[in-house]
């Protein structure tokens, strides 16, 4: 075979070192050593080098494209000596495996770590890991964040088909890095009743409440996720930032809190301390939290960055040098707040991003469970659209376009609804306002919502839907849909995409909304009513792209500037990245920090 | 002199105005002549009295809270920022000037305005529940600072500390509060007690034995989320944006209502007994922990 002869004429002969005169180079990158222009390992199958994709022939093939591991100089010196000594050349598929053991302990790097720890949660600990990302990206390193545990409702799906916390998402875009279920191996999503949905590896593990999560789950199982996608994160990048959770200083959790001073430990990571200053008390939440870890722990602690100053820094500097004589850890800088389009992950603070006199006034009913509300923020930000939270009926009439958002729990924000006085309210609007609902709003929209095994609630159930669209949901099995999708809204044919993440099956025969795109079959999803003005859908991230923000804004109550839709989300979040980026490098001394992630 | 407690917060919206308000029902429920008392507000929100006077919203809920009118000496200085105009002062309920940015409020006069309508209610009530503002430990301020540890010296108050756990970091609050202060005013405090709270308090045990033993004071209570609508001072505390709901009501009696249920779970959770003793001077635990302190 062709492959097999050149492979021995590599190891024989060839050259060493980069290629220059090959009309390809530089193919992967400049100085890339060129021993291997076929490298003697394929088909490796290590999945942190390479990937199976379809080929042209629509046969599963193995692609190293991406994989620069021989073109190392080392690399290739060390495997051009080995072979030497190999009785065959390509050796089996066995043999090649062990050979690439031995080169990965003496080759493959293990990453830098710095840690973005938060004296509370809500510190802007994301946002600043998002920021660092950002900035060492800008230098030419290979970056990953990483957060060992997340507790959200807003979570995305990979393209691997991995549920993982927004906030990892946007990190890994800032990161320039293809989002993975290695960068939060652990997303807690509250059900309510001291109880989560536990997602291991990108994928639903089981429903624990907080003793046995932290009892049990949490010194085994959940140790090793967060050190296996770790390590695996580790050996393919040069610095992972990670990010923790809550506060680093929980004395009542002790060892139990394995985001943040235990996965230090485990990444050997630098920390710094981030500080909001929003509500007060920053010095002593600053100096409570390092005074209240242990010396070890306090150690690793760099620096201290208080984050989300309103108004001006003139006066601080006496206060920061009394804190920082005290705790004997600089202040990196203070960070002002930043307006800045991005996707948040657990306040509901979008709703302020476009405060619009007179505008389109989008109501989000405010189910007690409510998820992935993050849908809501790309209408927020659109001119001359305001979103606004729907929790009495006597707030229905100040709204032109009502969105059912998605729950962690149908059955009981169903019966909420009820409860509330909202579920004949929404009736009551039909006609009037559109209405769309995504995902859970999507199910509580038809006539009946069936559990029948007790998937949402425990105990099997039946339930009236608001019975604006014909569809009936039913839940069978503990089974979850979590899928990244593409297609077109078929009313106009415009590109849409997003992502789908639920249990339970929606159906009828009405018309579709959407025409998905999946592994080369396309299928109709959601449904519409008759006179247009009802919607359902389970696609999350729907109003990520134009056609259906320009739907729903078209049929509202009020004239709507129509010109204003062609705002591309998307480039809105990459241009705040860029922002947030340079606000933070502008307001921090990052210099020992940097130098860290640089090794230098 | 009148009995008196001073509730001081490891973060702004940390509950202090509820928890103020919440002790002078309690006062009042058990017969006491109770009335509030804040040197200072920074506040939009403001309520006039029948006197035509001007002060914070908070201490008029916290006046109806202990069955009485609101009066101005209750809030004798208040400040409201008014953008580029600068923060306007209200002394006595009344404006008095404009501060324009970067001046600095004449601490003298409100040091003598804080001491002469703290002495007006200590007078004619059996107890005044004081507030501090925002955290008393802003190091930047400290010099400033007239209505935390300044006032309690005034009054020669006892200090509780609450801390907000909803955002996590309630220890580290706590404890960096307690630190921070000088050794005099670590000397008043004797208590602590941890608000908003959701889940089994089980949980907080083991945290609040280091951290009591750490501080030398005591563990006043948790007290738990309660989705009760009270009255925020501003919108740190609002949380979500709520588009009006025209009820129809009285809002100061549901207020009221609120707070008793507030009140109900409170007598569950909290140690009010030994904040009753605090107030009244009678808390030998707590006096005998800070001697073992210094």
């Amino acid at each position: 075979m062709d492959f097999a002869r050149k492979v021995r004429e590599e190891v024989k002969g060839g050259i060493a070192g980069p290629n220059r005169t090959c009309e390809y180079y530089p193919c992967h990158f400049e100085g890339q050593d060129c021993t291997f222009c076929f490298c003697p390992l394929y088909p490796c199958m290590d999945t942190e080098l390479g990937k199976m994709v379809i080929g042209r022939k629509g046969d599963p093939v193995w692609s190293c494209m991406e994989c620069h591991f021989t073109h190392r100089g080392e690399v290739a010196t060390d495997l051009k000596a080995r072979l030497e000594h190999e009785p065959m050349v390509p050796a089996s598929p066995e043999r090649n495996h062990e050979i690439l053991a031995e080169m990965s302990k003496n080759h493959r790097k293990r990453a830098r770590s710095i840690m973005v720890l938060g004296a509370t949660s809500g510190a802007g600990k994301s946002l600043i890991t998002t920021a660092l990302c950002r900035i060492f990206s800008d230098r030419g390193l290979k970056v990953a964040p990483f957060k060992s545990q997340n507790m959200s409702l807003n979570s995305c799906v990979t393209r691997a088909g991995e549920e993982i916390a927004r906030a990892q998402e946007l990190q890994a875009r800032a990161a320039r890095a293809e989002p993975s279920a290695l960068m939060n191996p652990i997303l807690l999503k509250p059900k309510g009743n001291a109880t989560s949905q536990v997602i291991v590896d990108g994928r639903p593990y089981a429903d624990l409440d907080v003793s046995t999560y932290y009892d049990e789950f949490v010194q085994n199982e959940g140790m090793r996720a967060v050190r296996d996608a770790y390590d695996e994160l580790a050996r393919d990048n040069d610095v992972i930032v990670i990010e923790g959770a809550g506060s680093p200083a929980e004395i009542n959790l002790g060892a139990k809190d394995i985001s943040n001073m235990v996965t230090a430990e485990i990444a050997d990571a630098q920390c710094i301390l981030v500080v909001n200053m929003e509500w007060g008390g920053a010095f002593a939440y600053a100096c409570g939290t390092i005074m209240l870890l242990p010396e070890e722990q306090r150690k690793r602690i760099c620096g201290i960055v208080f984050n989300n100053l309103q108004g001006s820094a003139d006066g601080l500097r006496a206060g920061i040098i009394k804190l920082e004589r005290l705790v004997k850890i600089p202040v990196l800088g203070i960070v002002p707040h930043l307006n800045l389009t991005l996707p948040t992950e657990d306040s509901m603070h979008m709703m302020a991003i476009c405060p619009d006199q007179g505008a389109v006034r989008v109501g989000m009913i405010r189910l007690p469970h409510v998820s992935n509300f993050t849908d809501l923020e790309a209408l927020a930000i659109e001119p001359g659209t305001e979103v606004v939270l729907v929790s009495e009926p006597s707030q229905l009439s100040q709204v032109d376009a009502l969105v059912i958002p998605g729950t962690k729990n149908t059955m009981e924000d169903l019966e909420w609804l009820r409860a509330s006085g909202l579920f004949d309210g929404i009736r009551a609007m039909r006609g009037k306002v559109p209405i769309i609902g995504i995902c859970g709003g999507y199910q509580m929209l038809g006539r009946e919502v069936i559990d029948e095994t007790g998937v949402e609630g425990g105990v099997p159930k039946v339930l009236e839907g608001l019975g604006l669209l014909d569809v009936v949901t039913r839940f069978s099995a503990y089974e979850k849909r979590t899928v990244q999708v593409d297609g077109t809204l078929l009313s106009t044919g415009e590109e849409i995409r997003g992502y789908e993440i639920h249990m339970g099956r929606t159906e009828g025969t009405m018309r579709a909304l959407l025409s998905l795109r999946e592994g080369g079959i396309e299928h109709n999803e959601g449904a519409v009513s008759e006179d247009g003005m009802v919607i359902g859908t389970y696609v999350h991230g729907i109003f990520d792209l134009p056609p259906v923000r320009k739907k729903l804004l078209s049929l509202a109550r009020k004239e709507w500037h129509r010109g204003a839709a062609e705002v591309a989300y998307q480039e809105v979040v990459e241009k705040s990245i860029d922002q947030l980026a340079a606000g933070v490098a502008r307001s921090l001394d990052l210099k020992s920090l940097i130098e860290h992630a640089e090794g230098t | 002199m009148s009995a008196r407690i001073m509730v001081q917060g490891a973060s702004s919206g940390c509950g202090k105005s509820t928890i103020v308000a919440l002790l002078c029902r309690h006062f009042a429920s058990k017969g006491y002549k109770v009335a509030p008392f804040k040197a200072t507000n920074l506040s939009l929100n403001s309520y006039v009295t029948g006197e035509g006077l001007e002060i914070g919203i908070s201490q008029a809920f916290q006046a109806w809270a202990a069955g009485i009118e609101p009066e101005v000496c209750m809030n004798p200085v208040l400040l409201k920022p008014g953008g580029d105009a600068g923060i306007q002062l209200v002394f006595d309920g009344r404006p008095l000037m404009d501060l324009k940015r970067g001046s600095q409020v004449p601490l003298d006069l409100l040091l003598k305005a804080t001491k002469r309508a703290y002495q007006s209610l200590a007078e004619r009530f059996d107890v005044v529940v004081i507030e501090g503002a925002g955290s008393p430990v802003e190091l930047n301020l400290t010099e400033r600072d007239i209505a935390n540890m300044r006032t309690a010296a005034i009054a020669d108050a006892p200090v509780i500390l609450v801390g907000d756990i909803e955002v996590g970091g309630v220890f580290a609050g706590l404890f960096g509060t307690y630190t921070l202060m000088s050794k005099e005013d670590r000397k008043r405090v004797k208590g602590y007690l941890v608000n908003r709270f959701r889940g089994e308090e089980n949980i907080l045990i083991p945290g609040f034995v280091m951290l009591s033993a750490r501080m030398a004071v005591p563990s006043l209570g948790v007290l738990p989320m309660l989705d009760v609508r009270l009255p925020s001072e501003d919108a740190l505390s609002l949380g979500t944006t709520k588009t009006s709901a025209g009820g129809g009501g009285d809002a100061r009696e549901e207020w009221t209502r609120n707070l008793d249920s507030l009140l109900f779970e409170a007598r569950k959770h909290l140690d009010l007994a030994r904040i009753e003793d605090i107030a009244f001077g009678r808390d030998s635990a707590a006096i005998a922990t800070t001697q073992r302190n210094e």
